[in-house]
């Protein structure tokens, strides 16, 4: 319901003066939904809750519809916070808790009954509404947390790992409620998770952050096709990333050395002159690679496959290539296709999915 | 096994027992029963009411029976209303950074004789001694340690996500100690209000030091029935009859409440 502005925020517990979030600045649309992404400890947290008020800023500012809201309190910024923890009220039956912030906020009888059901309809919570918190599950009991969240209309709604002790059958359920309820009801949504799947299947827009600071931000293909450094490549994606290292020949190709002598790879666009000669690091996604039992003589390394991991769908195949560095590369082929340990293989990269570093940083 | 378990309880039973039995026992005896060597009056013996009407009729028991009332009643409010804030202070914010707590406990770490003295100069020049609210006072200042020491263990169980969800869902903070806070250590506030009231209902030294006749506490007036020549049984053992029946009636009270207040942790937050 409201566009959100993060602008250079830091984040320093004094306590050991422990930076948990650096230089933070982005941008969450009006009734976009935003995943942020990253690693534990990374400052994913702390930055939710300094998005909640319940945090101190230690330097910058946060806008909520252009107008700064640092020194706002919880309850005046108007957000909608589910706790990893739950924090649900013991002593309240489960409607009271999700009727809570509705009650808290002066609502009324019937409008309170009509709210409160609807949102444990959508979450399958209306046969727990009677019990106590205490009785239910671990699961249920974030159901209920996550409704308490999702009965308002805040200006922000925030999820801190709402589906993190669900079942696996009941997080993919209620994953799919979550963004319709989004889109229903025009909320804006920042939800916090480690989860890849998670976020890609809920979010308009991917925001990676590790050791506090933004990796990158931008729709999932773009996080996808071009990571913005080594981090956010091994981050997102499984399998990993595969990284060769290699040295640039001339601005449309890059070589890998090899026992007797070497690969060359043409590249789609072009790099500078000055990284002519300079040791750089290819990345190219398993699912990209094709796999071929012949000999290719461009684009392509060969190599012996060590591991066969079938996963019913498809195969992942990893490969000590022929390189100097006897790289370990995986690859995705479909189920049916056949491999065994052993095997001569060679790995085809089209132009179009090679990827280079320089040091951590994208530059192809 | 059984029998070690039996014997061991009938055991801690009589320690418990036999001074209230005695006390109770002697309260209804004529002097005569209280004195004989005959072990058969020990139980059976003519009851009567004279030790009773005698402390009633000769000394002013019910008076100073008001006062113990009036300061550990008061004392305990008071001490209540601070250790409460201070408690949740300590344990939300970690006020003074553990070092004020420190010195709020540190005045239970000395023996109470040794401030007697210095508080007993002090109360002469301002004019408190022999005074209920002088008393009562000294017995804030005591008690105020204990129950925040011991309020601060409940407030501490209390996980902080709670109050900031309270927070976000709208509550000040005000009505978040009201309404979210306070209900869920009400019982470590009943245990630590108990505590307190027994404390300074039972409390002798200060009693004895700081009040002559106005404010007197009956504990001080018991003990005066033992005497330099004689120590009247009767009127001692009648008095302390009745002014062990409240302590008797917190502690049948507390026991529910303290198993409650000691599993409180175990309630996931």
């Amino acid at each position: 319901m409201s566009r959100i502005d993060v602008n250079h925020v830091w984040k320093i517990y004094p306590r050991g003066n422990v930076v948990a979030v650096q230089d933070l600045t982005f941008t969450c649309n009006d009734k976009e939904f935003l995943a942020i992404l990253g690693p534990s400890g990374g400052g994913k947290s702390s930055t939710l809750r300094m998005l909640a008020g319940l945090e101190e800023i230690t330097k910058g500012e946060i806008l909520f519809d252009g107008k700064v809201v640092n020194h706002l309190g919880p309850a005046e910024r108007n957000v909608a916070l589910a706790f990893e923890s739950y924090a649900l009220y013991y002593r309240l039956n489960v409607y009271e808790n999700i009727a809570f912030p509705l009650r808290a906020r002066g609502m009324k009888g019937p409008e309170v009954d009509k709210r409160v059901k609807f949102i444990a309809e959508l979450l399958e919570l209306t046969p727990f509404l009677k019990k106590y918190p205490g009785s239910l599950a671990g699961g249920i009991q974030q159901r209920v947390s996550l409704a308490r969240a999702l009965v308002r209309k805040p200006n922000v709604t925030l999820l801190d790992e709402p589906l993190s002790h669900m079942d696996q059958r009941v997080r993919h359920e209620i994953r799919a409620r979550i963004r319709h309820l989004h889109d229903e009801l025009g909320l804006t949504t920042i939800y916090v998770t480690h989860d890849q799947a998670e976020a890609i299947a809920l979010c308009d827009r991917l925001l990676i952050i590790n050791e506090g600071k933004l990796q990158q931000i931008g729709t999932v293909e773009e996080v996808w096709n071009r990571p913005a450094n080594k981090f956010v490549a091994y981050f997102i994606g499984e399998p990993t990333m595969n990284f060769i290292p290699a040295i640039v020949e001339n601005e449309s190709s890059v070589a890998i050395p090899t026992e007797e002598g070497k690969r060359v790879f043409t590249l789609e666009g072009r790099l500078g002159e000055r990284h002519v000669g300079m040791e750089v690091t290819l990345g190219v996604r398993p699912q990209h690679i094709e796999v071929k039992r012949e000999r290719q003589d461009t684009n392509a390394i060969a190599g012996v496959v060590k591991v066969v991991e079938f996963q019913g769908d498809k195969t992942v195949l990893t490969v000590r290539l022929e390189d100097e560095m006897q790289t370990d590369a995986k690859a995705v082929v479909p189920a049916q296709e056949r491999f065994a340990e052993g095997d001569v293989v060679w790995f085809f990269f089209a132009p179009s999915v090679i990827r280079v570093f320089e040091g951590d940083t994208l530059v192809l | 096994m059984k029998i070690l378990f039996w014997l061991v309880t009938a055991l801690v039973l009589f320690v418990i027992v036999a001074p209230l039995a005695w006390i109770y026992l002697t309260a209804f005896k004529s002097p005569n029963d209280i004195f004989t060597t005959e072990a058969r009056k020990l139980i059976f013996f003519k009851p009567t009411m004279e030790n009773f009407n005698r402390l009633f009729r000769e000394f002013p028991f019910w008076d100073n029976f008001v006062n113990t009332a009036i300061i550990s009643v008061s004392s305990t409010v008071v001490v209540m209303v601070i250790a409460s804030f201070a408690a949740y202070s300590f344990a939300r914010w970690n006020t003074g950074k553990g070092h004020l707590l420190f010195t709020t406990i540190s005045t239970r770490m000395f023996p109470g004789v040794v401030a007697a003295i210095p508080f007993f100069v002090m109360y002469r020049n301002l004019g408190l001694l022999d005074t209920r609210f002088g008393l009562a006072l000294l017995h804030i200042y005591f008690n105020v340690s204990f129950a925040t020491f011991l309020l601060y263990g409940f407030f501490k169980e209390i996980p902080v996500e709670l109050e900031q969800a309270a927070m976000v869902d709208g509550y000040s903070r005000v009505d978040i100690f009201r309404k979210i806070v306070l209900p869920l250590v009400r019982p470590g506030l009943a245990v630590t209000a108990v505590f307190c009231l027994v404390w300074s209902w039972n409390e002798f030294l200060f009693s004895f030091l700081f009040t002559r006749v106005a404010a007197r506490p009956v504990t001080v007036l018991i003990s005066s029935f033992w005497g330099s020549i004689e120590v009247q049984y009767g009127p001692m053992a009648a008095g302390a009859a009745i002014v062990i029946l409240p302590t008797l009636v917190a502690a049948w009270f507390m026991q529910r409440y303290i198993i409650r207040g000691l599993t409180f942790g175990a309630v996931k937050g």
